[in-house]
């Protein structure tokens, strides 16, 4: 008898675990389990007596879980309940800038090679078995290991060049924008289109012409429904150890030799807000930290984060922050800082807020939507609200309905049109927005918030607003 | 005693073989590797294979022309 899911023991399964029988993940009372099945039970004993499990979590490269007793969410064919350490974020590869991308490209490559030594090997590389926990890449997929044979090759190869390299490549060599093909694509890029869309000059890559270009060759001459034939092919599908550690090294070298600087520049240079002036941007900073130490927020949006100035304010406080911009630049600059500065809180990602990520895969809910991951308790909306209004003609009332759906508090910028920035966005068009006013402002915000804290910015003709959503 | 260190690792071994390839039941592969992929796969795994050959012969010929300097010497 089928049961319904949502009835079982305040139980809900994860929309997205469905495919691999080995197990899945569910929700009970909003905590994350995974139900390992019968018919993964030998692999899973064989993953944690072999010692591999211990070393990847020792190294941070493996989410940590405990085995937990507790009823199943389906009995049949269930064998072990475990608890994974909870990720504050889920994010995705087409939300990720280029290093991150290539983070954990690298991630699940290591994690292949060390597997090798202990007797086992991934049997999926999707780029979704990887996210970012505490400032760095982590997979979450516990059971993605199954014991290595001789002889076999790696069955997640082709997934690998789908999921990783090939958007690495095209961002790499062609467009750091391409990634936005993982969003058509979830199964990822397909490597006929990839190799099309590549330069030529990168024929004369060793790493990109096998990978790829003669990867994608390969897969049009035996696609469905052409059985191989020759028997010299057979053969070739008896890969030696040497072999299948050969190949994982040759993906790892061709990954880590892909490159991107953001904006053809120095990182470090590349940012800068002009608009202010140091000391307006100081006060700024400080009104911002004083507001959140107000409220306390547990999770904070930063939307418009830029390269995250303010975001590390919050973050800086031990809150965890998502730091959204629609600049990959922005972005990729966010990420090496923190990075670099191993900042356990923030989390930069690329987004479009005028068209924000929407519910893909299967039943359009395998992979979450922007607006399915919130409510979050803050978001920040610091010098966005003149591009929302002024370059893309959202109109106050849609903004304030849409930050309401999303936070229980909101810090906004008001930026008037006296503001060099709107004067620049104004000089080429027509100005047909004559609500464009802070008076206005305030009455729509004030129907869906309440507007507990206004602050100047001085040295600027800005203004910073703390609301608070009705309610509530 | 020598050979029953050996007998006891030819025991261990085959146990261990016993446990991986008997015990261990298959999981279920749940992806299609794709036979172009194999194709592919087969390939380059012949290449890093020659390509690792070809390294450790390279050393031995430079530990060999090494090692007859040194006798020179």
């Amino acid at each position: 008898m089928i049961r319904n899911a949502n009835e079982i023991k305040n139980c809900k399964i994860s929309t997205a675990s469905f495919r691999d029988p080995s197990g899945f993940v569910f929700y009970r009372d909003g905590i994350l389990y995974r139900q390992i099945n019968d018919c993964y039970c030998d692999q899973y004993k064989f993953f944690m007596d072999s010692g591999l499990y211990g070393v990847l979590v020792d190294q941070g490269m493996l989410i940590p879980h405990e085995e937990v007793d507790g009823p199943a969410y389906d009995d049949r064919g269930a064998w072990r309940i475990i608890r994974p350490e909870a990720v504050s974020f889920v994010s995705y590869p087409y939300e990720w800038c280029f290093s991150q991308l290539k983070d954990a490209a690298l991630l699940t490559l290591d994690i292949q090679l060390i597997a090798i030594e202990y007797g086992m090997c991934l049997k999926d590389a999707s780029a979704y078995n990887v996210q970012f926990h505490r400032g760095r890449p982590v997979m979450i997929d516990t059971l993605s290991f199954e014991t290595y044979t001789e002889g076999e090759p790696w069955v997640a190869y082709r997934q690998f060049c789908q999921h990783f390299l090939a958007p690495l490549a095209l961002m790499s060599k062609k467009d750091v924008r391409l990634n936005k093909l993982l969003l058509a694509y979830v199964e990822g890029i397909p490597l006929d289109l990839t190799s099309m869309l590549l330069p030529r000059t990168t024929w004369c890559k060793a790493g990109l012409f096998m990978h790829l270009h003669i990867h994608a060759k390969s897969q049009k001459k035996y696609s469905a429904g052409m059985p191989i034939k020759n028997e010299k092919a057979k053969k070739a599908r008896y890969i030696s150890k040497l072999g299948y550690t050969g190949i994982v090294q040759s993906l790892r070298n061709t990954v880590k030799k892909l490159e991107w600087q953001p904006g053809g520049t120095e990182w470090g240079e590349y940012y800068k807000d002009t608009n202010y002036s140091e000391s307006a941007f100081e006060k700024k900073q400080a009104i911002v930290r004083q507001l959140l130490e107000q409220i306390h927020p547990g999770t904070v949006w930063d939307v418009g984060g830029n390269t995250g100035v303010f975001s590390r304010i919050s973050s800086d406080m031990g809150i965890p922050t998502v730091s959204y911009d629609i600049d990959p630049s922005a972005v990729e600059i966010n990420y090496r800082k923190a990075r670099q500065q191993q900042e356990n809180y923030l989390l930069p990602l690329c987004l479009d807020l005028t068209n924000p990520t929407p519910g893909l895969g299967w039943n359009s809910d395998e992979r979450d939507s922007f607006l399915h991951r919130g409510p979050v308790d803050c978001i920040m909306a610091l010098a966005l609200i003149h591009h929302l209004s002024i370059s893309n003609n959202v109109p106050f009332e849609k903004s304030a309905a849409f930050f309401y759906n999303l936070c229980q508090y909101l810090i906004i910028e008001f930026v008037p049109k006296t503001d060099s920035q709107v004067r620049r966005l104004l000089a080429s068009r027509v100005d047909i927005f004559q609500d464009y006013d802070r008076f206005t402002f305030e009455t729509v915000f004030s129907r869906f918030f309440t507007i507990i804290n206004v602050k100047a910015i001085q040295h600027s003709e800005r203004t910073l607003y703390l609301m608070q959503k009705h309610g509530k | 005693m020598k050979r029953i260190l050996c007998r006891r690792g030819f025991i261990g071994l085959g146990a261990a073989l016993f446990f991986v390839f008997v015990v261990i039941q298959p999981a279920y592969a749940y992806l299609d590797p794709g036979s172009g992929s194999l194709i592919v796969q087969g390939i380059i795994a012949g290449i890093a294979t020659i390509g690792v050959v070809a390294k450790i012969y390279w050393h031995r010929l430079l530990k060999l022309l090494n090692l007859n300097k040194k006798d020179e010497e």
